[in-house]
């Protein structure tokens, strides 16, 4: 329990993110092996391991890998979801610049196992650092024949593409993603059961692979140790196995990722990150910005653990860990992030378009004074609105933060209502407000 | 989203229990049961969405154990394919509730002029809201602001504090019409569909997006603000502003036509309008409208009364045989066209009556049998070859067809024209061959179909198209493709002969008409017999004055004629009679003026390009004096004897039905024999 380095182990040294550095540290071996395995037993050590999607979601890795039609009839394709864009989330921007290699290491098991034919990475635009971090890596993994035709003799062709957003938090969402990729407007597809899955109809309609930047780069270590080894670690949770990386940000001594085993507890992460700073700990967002915030009671006993977290009142996430003090005006804080979903939704669908932008309004008016009585139940009735009602998670996700607030710290905005101030008032608290508003929503 | 209709599962609707097709969307499967789900982005034409949500529905799915397990969270009906043991909703509480959220929410930024809006008293946001709605809103914190009446088009206007981004006109331009003019900008409450750059909205079928609006954010510019829907009368209509014979509603008020909205006929235009017939109609209200019959006395036309205009026709016209001519226009009925073809050949003895306007002409023994396939089944042809046409100009609404059989059945489609279409978007080959090589290109597709390569090189070098394409084409022509050419071929000079070549290319070789019952005439015979004159022959007659009367029946020699020529005829023959509606510079070579009223002002019918036989009832009444063509026509039969009286457009329909071997036994709404 508690730090493990797995993933993150040699992301200090800028040589991992060489050929030469990486294969110095053992790197692809995995490959090695795996192109001597049976596809199926690829698949089956990531059952075995109990390896779960690290975007956010938490869905059994292997089931997407296995949902590949075993006869293959057309071509076969990869996404790797590197559009981290969930508030609070850096963990995929230091993986593919400090430790590329993993990920095309695990793309390619991924594209073997799956009879991939091409993988894409979509990469947030504003990390132009990561993609050229990448873009050198994959170059130099082309000329040592580790992608491409013929891949070390075993007669694989991968190939790999880096593929850049053009800055839309739901070009994040899967579907939104393919259809970005695809050069569509980026707004969310249809999904099961209204269309047949991914896996079989995805990108291009052709069966497709997608996951995450950190899910990919587990795939080396399961195949070198076994899905039985990973899935000892954080065997001390209902279900979740391996280790996580958390972005801790917010007011700690030491923000910055760090890799836990699952059954780690929330304030030993904080404990990593130096503990807190500036003012005791209040609350907790564990999982990006879009997960019910916790309060410090909440945080307590609370385990890390897709179903610990979720009996602890919120959930793992994407990862992005902010812890607060208790300078920090939860109104303002939720105002915030109401602001940045309305500003990110889509408008595909009624209940995120206008569901977010009601939000956002109703929250400015009770930021700026104007909060009546009978606010709280109508933010709370226009979150069910949202929630479940939209296209696509943006919405819910959207949702989910303010009514999460209202139910663990209701008597801020009660106060806020009925004072038109915040019920924290401390010099501190004065400095963390922006000066103006960030973004604005027209 | 077709379903498959040979296998069938069973679902659970409100308890009650339904075998519907698999695959079918739920939100259709519920109108089996006479239910029916609230929608605004569902368009049963156009892939769905599910956006707006307002369709929302509980479901879940029948356990082994009898049990239903409930999906977690509501789902669109408008995209959920029927499943075995599916089990719907659609009347809980929670459905309810949702769909008093969505409209809640869509209300919230919708502006409240509807009392000033076009579509008020019509409005699908109205409708949903006094069903399922909220009575009142919870929202008071100020409404999204954007243009109001912005003019995208000459016909359309854009509001977009009315607009509930559901995309049903951007999936329009991208789905059916093809243009791709409209798109979403900008992201969350801040999306509004727009053109590029805001550039014009140019779209031929511009007019749908109106119709098709669930809202008033789309209006048409002609009929803004002059009239409310519950103030307005309605009848069904053809339209006849071009070939293709669409259904239309005339909506009407006061006698006045106020405007035309797509009518419902899977057979034609499914219920699609091209902007030529929805905005087309303005002639009908227009202020040089003829209204009473006129008489030359001197150098002025002056109002007379019919029978002195009749008597003064039947004068001029009694010398007969050669010395006597009609040319007819497109948009008369069968029954006009057939009284007057009467009276020219049995009264007045003369073959010289023709309708066609094309600088050549067929021989009558090639002209005819000119459209195997109807409109609908060219959905379903394997491959399309448009030759030296624009369909989207010829003939709108079969190009619509031609479009959708390529991009719902997978047709492959070739076009040959010389110019640019809109049809190269979507074609599998474009042979843009140089200007009056048709018969070369055609003759090319024939060597290539036979691997004669010395004849397709020779028709590529004639017509500057590639012998690889020619041969890329030829290969995806075979028994089961439609041709589909119109008659602007024969403004070519080898057109003719481009229809001999096609003719051997195999598959059905379609000549479909241009003006609205063109097909009508040629099938009555109103063309000159072995003995007659064609139109450019008439038109030489009259200048060197072999032809000594002439009779414009709906005809305007000047809209399809070389000018000098047409100005010679008239004003050397002696006699001209001018049939119409409407005064126009030919009336002023008039002898006699005779007012006719428009198609929807009298009772008439008509054949489409397709050879169908449509019904139009008179939808308003004339102006002033003006009298439907068949009323002319019976009139004047009247006058000279010839048969027993006619009672009304029927009658000579039903004369028509027993004279005429095309029409025998035909119904209202098939194609003839």
């Amino acid at each position: 329990m508690g730090e493990y380095k797995l993933l993150l182990e040699h992301s200090h040294d800028p040589a991992y993110a060489t050929l030469a550095g990486y294969q110095a540290k053992g790197g692809y071996a995995a490959l090695k092996k795996a192109l001597g395995m049976e596809r199926q037993a690829i698949i089956d050590e990531v059952k075995a391991s109990g390896l779960r999607g690290r975007g956010g979601a938490g869905f059994p890795t292997w089931i997407k890998w296995n949902g590949i039609p075993k006869d293959k009839k057309g071509k076969h394709y990869l996404i790797c979801n590197a559009d981290e864009g969930e508030p609070g989330t850096f963990k995929d921007k230091q993986l593919m610049e400090t430790t590329p290699f993993l990920l095309i290491e695990g793309m390619t098991i991924a594209g073997f196992a799956t009879q991939g034919d091409a993988g894409y990475i979509y990469i947030r635009g504003e990390f132009v650092d990561a993609a050229k971090a990448l873009r050198k890596a994959i170059d130099e993994a082309y000329a040592a024949g580790l992608l491409g035709k013929n891949i070390l003799g075993s007669g694989y062709d991968f190939d790999l593409y880096i593929h850049l957003g053009a800055g839309s938090y739901e070009c994040g969402e899967e579907s939104a993603l393919m259809s970005s990729l695809m050069g569509e407007r980026g707004m969310p597809r249809l999904k099961f059961p209204h269309v047949p899955l991914p896996t079989i109809s995805g990108v291009w309609d052709r069966p497709t692979v997608i996951n995450n930047v950190e899910t990919y780069t587990c795939a080396p270590f399961i195949i070198n140790n076994g899905g039985n080894w990973y899935a000892s670690l954080g065997a001390s949770t209902k279900n979740s196995r391996g280790t996580k990386i958390f972005s801790v940000s917010g007011h700690v001594n030491k923000p910055g990722n760090y890799e836990i085993e699952f059954g780690t507890s929330l304030m030993d992460l904080l404990e990593m990150a130096g503990g807190m700073k500036g003012g005791a700990l209040k609350a907790c967002v564990p999982g990006g910005s879009s997960v019910p915030i916790m309060n410090a009671q909440q945080c307590d006993g609370a385990i890390i653990g897709y179903e610990e977290m979720a009996e602890a009142g919120s959930m793992v996430g994407s990862g992005g860990c902010m812890f607060l003090n208790e300078h920090t005006c939860i109104v303002t804080f939720i105002w915030r992030t109401a602001q940045f979903y309305a500003n990110e939704s889509c408008g595909k669908c009624t209940p995120c378009r206008e569901g977010t932008k009601w939000l956002l309004q109703i929250m400015e008016r009770i930021r700026s004074g104007g909060g009546r009585s009978g606010d709280i139940e109508l933010l709370q009735e226009v979150c069910s609105q949202i929630d479940g009602r939209s296209f696509c998670g943006l919405g819910d996700a959207a949702a989910w933060p303010v009514a999460g607030a209202i139910k663990v710290f209701r008597d801020e905005f009660e106060y806020f209502i009925e004072h038109g101030r915040s019920i924290v008032q401390s010099a501190e608290s004065a400095r963390m407000l922006p000066e103006s508003p960030v973004v604005a929503v027209s | 989203m077709a379903a498959v209709a040979s296998e069938t599962v069973n679902l659970v609707i409100n308890d009650v229990e339904i075998a519907v097709p698999k695959g079918e969307l739920i939100v259709e499967s519920v109108k089996r049961l006479g239910l029916e789900i609230p929608i605004f982005c569902y368009h049963p034409r156009m892939k769905p969405v599910g956006m707006c949500r307002m369709c929302l529905v509980e479901v879940g799915f029948k356990q082994p154990d009898g049990s239903v397990r409930k999906m977690p969270k509501p789902q669109a009906a408008c995209t959920l394919p029927a499943q075995d043991n599916m089990v719907i909703f659609t009347d809980t509480e929670m459905v309810h509730r949702d769909r008093k959220g969505v409209l809640e929410f869509l209300l919230i930024n919708h502006p409240l002029d509807c009392p000033i809006c076009d579509r008020g008293g019509e409005c699908p946001l109205q409708n949903n809201t006094l069903f399922y709605g909220p009575s009142t809103s919870r929202f008071i914190e100020v409404k999204r602001h954007a243009h109001k009446a912005f003019p995208l088009s000459k016909y359309v206007t854009l509001d977009l504090e009315r607009c509930i981004q559901c995309g049903r006109c951007v999936r329009f331009t991208e789905e059916i019409s093809g243009d791709s003019e409209l798109a979403f900008r900008f992201r969350g409450a801040s999306m509004q569909p727009s053109t590029f750059e805001l550039r014009d909205f140019t779209s031929k079928f511009s007019g749908n997006v109106i119709e098709i609006c669930p809202v008033g954010a789309l209006t048409n510019r002609e009929y803004r603000f002059r009239a409310r829907p519950w103030d307005l009368e309605t009848k069904p209509s053809i339209c006849l502003e071009c070939s293709n014979g669409c259904a239309t509603w005339f909506d009407y008020r006061v006698n006045r036509l106020v405007r035309v909205n797509g009518r419902t006929n899977e057979a034609i235009n499914e219920e699609w309008t091209c902007d030529r017939g929805k905005f087309g109609h303005e002639h009908y209200n227009a202020d040089n409208r003829l209204t009473v019959p006129l008489i030359r006395r001197g150098d002025r036309l002056e109002e007379c009364d019919w029978p002195t205009a009749y008597a003064a026709i039947l004068s001029a016209f009694g010398v007969g045989g050669d010395k006597v001519a009609m040319l007819a226009g497109s948009s008369l009925s069968n029954e006009g066209a057939y009284l007057l073809n009467r009276l020219f050949h049995r009264k007045f003895g003369s073959a010289n009556v023709d309708y066609r306007r094309t600088a050549h002409t067929l021989p009558p023994d090639e002209a005819a049998g000119n459209a195997p396939t109807a409109i609908a089944d060219l959905e379903l042809k394997p491959s399309i070859l448009v030759f030296g046409n624009s369909p989207a100009d010829d003939i709108p609404i079969i190009f619509l067809r031609i479009r959708k059989a390529w991009f719902k059945h997978g047709a492959r489609v070739v076009v040959a024209h010389h110019g640019e279409t809109e049809a190269d978007s979507f074609a599998d080959v474009v042979l843009r061959y140089a200007p009056g090589t048709d018969a070369d290109l055609a003759k090319g597709l024939v060597a290539a179909r036979a691997n004669d390569a010395a004849g397709v090189a020779q028709a590529a070098a004639a017509c500057g198209v590639d012998e690889s394409r020619i041969r890329e084409a030829a290969a995806l022509l075979g028994e089961n493709t439609a041709i589909v050419t119109t008659d602007s071929l024969l403004n070519s000079a080898s057109g003719a002969d481009a229809f001999r070549a096609l003719r051997q290319l195999g598959g059905e070789l379609n000549r479909y008409a241009l003006g609205a019952n063109d097909q009508g005439f040629a099938d009555l015979g109103l063309v000159p017999g072995p003995d007659g004159r064609g139109t450019a022959a008439i038109l030489a007659g009259c200048a060197d004055g072999s032809i000594e009367s002439l009779w414009l029946a709906g005809a305007d020699p000047f809209a399809f004629g070389d000018r000098a020529t047409v100005e010679k005829a008239l004003e050397q023959v002696g006699f001209v009679v001018y049939q119409g509606t409407h005064k126009s510079e030919a009336m002023g070579f008039a002898s006699v003026v005779l007012p006719m009223a428009e198609p929807a002002e009298g009772d008439g019918t008509y054949v489409n390009a397709e050879r169908r036989l449509q019904e139009l009832r008179a939808v308003l009444s004339p102006p002033g004096e003006a009298k439907a063509a068949w009323r002319i026509g019976a009139e004047l039969a009247l006058r000279v004897g010839m048969a027993k009286p006619y009672f009304g457009a029927k009658d000579v329909a039903a004369e028509i039905f027993t004279q005429v071997p095309a029409f025998r036994g035909v119904a209202f709404g098939d194609r003839l024999n």
